[in-house]
């Protein structure tokens, strides 16, 4: 059991769809944190550095180091040009976890830009699934 | 959007363009490496860059409306590490890397 937890956690496709998970929540937080900051005036206000008040930007800074880590043992196995369009997974999701968390609405015209984002991530996903089921 | 809030967006997507590629070159590179600690750091900073000013973007935007603009970095990403880092990139990969970034320019101008 255990083994199989450590050959999971080990594997790069796995750590691929953990740091995904992990961009979508952290994107979460940081929308609400960064509502929640008190506004600097507009000189510096553009610098962000005011969402650090918020324990919510905190929560999604925390995350953040999460994919981070999990996407640079990504780096390590995956090429570029294969993980990076994969990655793009997160188009769809952080739209879903917009609508579904924090009330935004998505437009029809969104929902097509997705299902197109949605199309691309499986056609550079199918030639890397028949190459996993060969191995 | 206001001119300055698309240098913004722009400049944001450059540094998280080249944060990748310098992160790619780190961890092909032994850890004990020099190089390792060079490309590492370079990536690490470029990256905390482009992160704050997203964050200071996200005052402004909705965060489903925003977060897409980099999606624009799939074909532009796809593109320099066939150049750069000469990964192999086929058709297929360039028609998937082209149909997101297409996905994700739809989704902005909604």
């Amino acid at each position: 059991m255990i083994q199989k937890a450590k050959e999971l956690l080990l594997n790069p496709w796995f750590q691929l769809a953990l740091s995904v998970l992990f961009v979508t929540t952290s994107e979460v937080f940081l929308k609400r944190g960064a509502v929640e900051a008190p506004r600097l005036p507009e000189q510096v206000n553009w610098t962000g550095v005011s969402g650090l008040a918020s324990l919510n930007v905190w929560y999604g800074i925390l995350f953040v180091i999460a994919s981070f880590v999990s996407w640079l043992y990504v780096l390590r196995f995956i090429p570029l040009t294969i993980a990076f369009p994969l990655s793009n997974f997160v188009h769809v999701l952080i739209p879903l976890a917009s609508w579904f968390c924090l009330d935004e609405i998505i437009s029809t015209q969104r929902w097509c830009g997705i299902a197109l984002v949605l199309i691309g991530v499986l056609i550079v996903a199918k030639p890397v699934a028949r190459m996993e089921e060969k191995l | 959007m206001t001119p300055f809030s698309a240098l913004l967006i722009f400049v944001a997507l450059v540094l998280f363009v080249v944060a990748q590629l310098f992160l790619k070159h780190a961890m092909e590179s032994d850890l004990r490496n020099p190089r390792f600690t060079r490309f590492f750091g370079a990536g690490l900073a470029t990256m905390t860059a482009s992160f704050f000013i997203t964050l200071g973007l996200l005052q402004d935007f909705d965060l489903s409306y925003l977060y897409p603009f980099q999606g624009l970095s799939v074909v532009i990403i796809s593109i320099l590490a066939a150049i750069i880092l000469r990964e192999k990139l086929t058709p297929r990969l360039f028609l998937g890397a082209a149909l997101i970034s297409g996905g994700v320019v739809l989704v902005s101008l909604s």
